[in-house]
This record gives C-alpha cells, sequence and structure tokens, in this order.
C-alpha cells in the first residue's frame, strides 16, 4: 500500500517517515476508541461492578444473624467471584481484532504488530482498574445495610481491609490481563474462553475434588494433622491462579498444608500466569501468519 | 425464490428446448417439501464435516479420563467415595465439552452467516432445530458412554488397590453410570437451546457457564434454604443423576428441597425444554439474520 501510494522518486522510508510511524500513545488511543466503541465492554463492566454490590449485600445478609458476625470479613466476597468479568472483558479484546477481521487494518496501520498487543494489555488494565475500583466501591455499599442491623460501625481501614480491597483490584487487573493474552494467543473466541473457564472456575474443582480423596474424614479429626497429600494438593493450589488471587485479597496462609506466598509473592505468580499466555502470543503476533 | 421459480414455469414449458432443463427442478409441492429426514441428513453432513465437533468429541473423552485417572492417584483405602463415584468424576471437565459441543451447533449457523442458506432451503425453519437437537444428543450420548467406559477401565487399577469394586447388578452403581450420560447429554441439549437462543457463540457459552458453574459454586459457598432451594433447580441440580448415595442423603438432610436423583434429571430437562422453546420461539417468529 505504502509503496503504491508513495510518489516516484521518494523512498518507502521517505514516505514513512513523512507520516511519522504510529507511536504507542497512539496507539493506545486507538484501541481505547475500539474498546469504548463496543457494547460489550459497558455491559460486562456494569454487569461486574452491580454483581459484585449485590453478591457482597447477599451474602452479608445472609450471615448478618450469625453471632461474632463481622462485616468486613465478606467485603471481598462478591469480587471473588466477579473476576469472571475482567476475564471474559480480556478475552473479547485479545479475540476481538481476529473474530471481526479488524486485525487487517490494525496491522496494515502497525506493522511492527507487537506494540498493539501491549496497548491492548495497558487499555484493558486501565478499564479493569476503572471497573474494579468502582466494585470495590459498590461492594463497601453491599455490607452497610447487614451492618447497620447489627448497629456495627465497618472499620474499613484496619484489620487488613485497605490491604485486602487493593488486592481484589489487582488481581481483577491480572484477570484481565490473562484475559487478553489467552484470548491473542488462541485468537478464537471459544476456545480462548474454553481456556480460560478450565483454568479458573474448573480446575479450583478438580482440586477440592482431589483434597476430598486424599481426606480420611475419621483419620484427620483423630490426629489433626494435614496428611502429606492433602498438603500436596493444597501447595499445587496456592500456586494456581485462583489460589494466588484468595491470597492477595485474604493475606495468610491459604489452605493447609499450603505454602504462605504473601502478598508480593502472589503477584508474582499472577504476573507468571500472565506471562505463560502472553510470551508465545506475541512470538505468534511477531513471527506468525494472522490469519 | 421457490415461488419465482413456480411463477416462471408456464413460460418454460412453453419454449420446446427449455421443457426437460425446466422439467428437472421440479416444483416444490411436487417434491412435498425438504421431509425431516432429509433436513437430519444435511445437519447430520454439517456436524461431520466441520474439524471441530470431533476434536470436541475426542477431547472430552481426553480430559474426562485423564481426569478420572489423575483423581484415582489420590485415592486411599479410608477415602468417603464409591467406585463408580469415581470413575464419573472427569464429568468436571466432560460438562465444559457437551456445552460447548452444543453452543457451536445451536450458533453455528448464524455466527457463520449459513443461516441465510439454511433457512431459504427449510423455511418451516424448526425442523432444522429439531434435528440438531437429535444429531447433538446422539453424538454427546456416544461420547460420555466412551467416557464413562474408558474411565472405569483407567480406575480400575486405583480401585482394586482401594478395595473399591465395581458390582455392575448394584442399583446405586447402575443409577450413577446412567445419571452421568444423561447429564452429559442433556448438558449438549441445553447447550444447542442456549446457542440457537443467543445465536453468538461467545455470548451463549458464557451465559451457560455462568447457569451451570457459577451459579451453583456461588450458592454451594453460602447454604442456607434459599441458596440450597436455588441451587436445586438450577440445571447444576441434574448432577443429582449421578451423585453417590450418602451424597443424596447429605443433600436430603439440608434445608433445600429434595428431589431425590430422577428429580434432578426432571430439571434439567425443563431448563432444556426452556431453552429450547426460547429459542424456537425466536427462531420461528424473528428474524433469522
Amino acid at each position: 500500500m505504502i509503496m503504491s501510494s508513495a510518489p516516484t522518486g521518494t523512498t518507502v522510508a521517505e514516505s514513512v517517515g513523512a507520516y511519522s510511524a504510529p507511536t504507542l500513545r497512539r496507539i493506545v488511543a486507538a484501541e481505547w476508541t475500539k474498546l469504548l466503541g463496543l457494547r460489550s465492554p459497558i455491559v460486562i463492566g456494569l454487569a461486574t461492578v452491580v454483581g459484585a454490590g449485590l453478591l457482597t449485600y447477599l451474602s452479608a445478609n445472609a450471615s448478618s444473624g450469625d453471632p461474632g458476625f463481622d462485616p468486613t470479613a465478606g467485603l471481598l466476597d462478591g469480587m471473588s467471584v466477579a473476576f469472571i468479568g475482567p476475564l471474559v472483558l480480556g478475552v473479547l479484546v485479545g479475540t476481538g481484532e481476529f473474530s471481526t477481521g479488524a486485525f487487517r487494518s490494525t496491522f496494515a496501520a502497525v506493522p511492527r504488530r507487537l506494540p498493539v498487543l501491549a496497548a491492548q494489555a495497558i487499555v484493558t488494565a486501565g478499564f479493569v482498574f476503572l471497573m474494579a475500583v468502582l466494585a470495590a466501591g459498590t461492594s463497601v455499599l453491599g455490607i452497610l445495610p447487614a451492618a447497620a442491623s447489627r448497629n456495627i460501625t465497618p472499620d474499613l481501614f484496619g484489620d487488613g481491609t485497605p490491604q485486602g480491597l487493593l488486592g481484589a483490584v489487582s488481581f481483577h487487573v491480572a484477570m484481565g490481563l490473562l484475559g487478553v493474552a489467552i484470548g491473542a494467543l488462541l485468537r478464537r473466541p471459544v476456545p480462548a474462553l474454553v481456556t480460560a473457564i478450565v483454568l479458573m472456575l474448573i480446575l479450583p474443582l478438580v482440586a477440592v475434588l482431589a483434597a476430598d480423596l486424599t481426606t480420611d474424614p475419621l483419620a484427620a479429626s483423630r490426629s489433626g494433622t494435614v496428611s502429606a497429600q492433602t498438603a500436596a494438593v493444597n501447595t499445587v493450589v496456592t500456586f494456581t491462579p485462583i489460589g494466588a488471587g484468595s491470597t492477595l485479597m485474604a493475606p495468610g496462609p491459604s489452605a493447609e498444608g499450603g505454602p504462605d506466598l504473601g502478598s508480593w509473592g502472589a503477584l508474582l505468580v499472577l504476573a507468571a500466569w500472565v506471562a505463560l499466555p502472553l510470551v508465545p502470543a506475541a512470538f505468534r503476533l511477531r513471527r506468525r501468519d494472522l490469519v | 425464490m421457490i415461488e419465482n421459480v413456480a411463477a416462471a414455469r408456464p413460460s418454460i414449458d412453453e419454449h420446446p428446448d427449455m421443457t426437460q432443463a425446466g422439467r428437472r427442478v421440479a416444483p416444490a409441492s411436487a417434491r412435498g417439501g425438504p421431509t425431516f429426514g432429509r433436513v437430519l441428513a444435511a445437519e447430520r453432513i454439517k456436524l461431520t464435516s466441520v474439524s471441530s465437533t470431533g476434536w470436541i468429541a475426542a477431547g472430552t473423552v481426553v480430559a474426562a479420563v485423564t481426569l478420572a485417572f489423575g483423581l484415582s492417584l489420590f485415592v486411599r483405602p479410608g477415602s468417603a467415595t464409591s467406585g463408580i463415584s469415581l470413575a464419573v468424576s472427569g464429568y468436571l471437565l466432560a460438562q465444559l465439552g457437551m456445552l460447548v459441543l452444543g453452543v457451536l451447533v445451536g450458533a453455528g449457523e448464524f455466527s457463520t452467516g449459513m443461516s441465510a442458506t439454511t433457512f431459504a432451503a427449510v423455511p418451516r425453519r424448526l425442523p432444522v432445530l429439531g434435528a440438531q437437537v437429535l444429531l447433538t444428543a446422539l453424538v454427546a450420548l456416544l461420547t460420555a458412554s466412551v467416557s464413562l467406559l474408558a474411565s472405569i477401565l483407567v480406575t480400575s487399577c486405583a480401585r482394586g488397590s482401594s478395595g473399591l469394586a465395581l458390582n455392575v447388578t448394584d442399583p446405586e452403581t447402575v443409577r450413577v453410570a446412567v445419571g452421568f450420560v444423561l447429564f452429559l447429554t442433556g448438558l449438549a441439549v441445553l447447550g444447542v437451546g442456549v446457542g440457537a437462543l443467543l445465536r453468538q457463540p461467545g455470548a451463549a457459552l458464557m451465559a451457560a457457564v455462568g447457569l451451570l458453574l457459577v451459579a451453583d459454586q456461588l450458592l454451594a459457598a453460602n447454604p442456607g434454604y434459599v441458596a440450597d432451594t436455588v441451587r436445586a433447580v438450577l440445571p447444576a441440580g441434574g448432577a443429582r443423576m449421578f451423585a453417590d448415595d450418602a451424597g443424596l442423603a447429605a443433600l436430603a438432610a439440608g434445608p433445600g428441597p429434595n428431589f431425590g436423583a430422577w428429580g434432578g434429571g426432571l430439571v434439567l430437562a425443563a431448563w432444556m425444554v426452556a431453552a429450547l422453546v426460547a429459542a424456537g420461539y425466536r427462531l420461528r417468529w424473528r428474524d433469522v439474520t
């Protein structure tokens, strides 16, 4: 295209130089327009924010009758499930180019390709950050009625609550990035969604089943110790994205026999889970055909 | 289209050279319209000529069998499970495969643009949905049966060493085995309904997963009368068809309604019918493009 449109006598380099190559800033602006130009990100964002608040409200109300009820204990009940919103949003951003055919124009405009993936990651992180902050806000609103019914003023600034909220927001951002990476790697929405669902929803259930099988109900109550197999299962769980996410939201040893990663360790584990599909996705984008 | 051909016929017949060519395209009334058998044959070709069908079926079997084998490595003599429960534990992954199979069949027409051709050929439309349901159920039935038999085989070693032998004359074993196959088949049909209703594979898959997995997990984390009642009437209630007797007894002792194993199956069937009726309504009365 550039070759044919370049006036005779000028080289390709000169004509590209005249345009000035697309800067990352302009690519981010383009990706932001693409994201907000669709209805689905707005719908997913609203569903996540409202859903997180509603689930927290229902969960807090259900447990408000318990003796020793602590409203801040259930503050993240909604956000610990609402990560599905950012994950799906990320998958849609990552696969959107390819499922609609927009990739033809996009990568004609940005022939170096990789800046597009970077811009998608930046835009998704930014959008999910906004979503997650709002979801944290609706979660706080969600515990207020239950707290008021027991005449408790929830203490939002003590006992690791700010840290948990920050962890939940980071977890949501990581889920958005994981979605982008899986989507960009697989390029088709259904395989990407299936991969994300298996990783985030099915694997935890498998771990629960495996832990159940290793636990002899009689032996456990007798000795009070954790069997080696249960500890092995729980160690694996700690290093899954869900395990790292729950460590972020509720710092401390996550499960019986599992190691304590700490908040920074959990962030590193999540970053590794994002990098795992992102690196091959970048390789595929840079080196392989687009269709 | 067909009306135009019929209207053009008299003028073709008047021309002697064109008569033979005109006769070859018999009027729709003479052919009796597309019969259900022919719609079924067309859908079978569509289903078997895309590679994803075979991959999903094979992937589901491999995933279910691998998971059952993997979990069997954790079994110890004291484990509170039965032999058949261990063999059907691959359902955790297999349920997703069956949903994807159904969603792709139900939504595939619309995501590829095939719907314009299909519903020009079958203007009554509903037979297409019927044929898709029948064929998907058949593929799912085969996939689930193969998964079950292969899972029983690969877990035999672990079951033997833990005293979890299978007895095919035991009513619990038979119920769990049949329930497993029926549950997976039902999920595939539910997938067709949701896919044909929403027409976008991604949206349909997320809706089905949300209904089946997310809602159930969420409610399981907050047990109580309301949560247990809602759980019992969600599609995941169908999983009671292959819960072992101890699991059913625990559910019956809980605060939720007790439908029993086959009652859970009826709940799933009701969801299937509801999704298909909604999809059929949209298909029959609304635009197909």
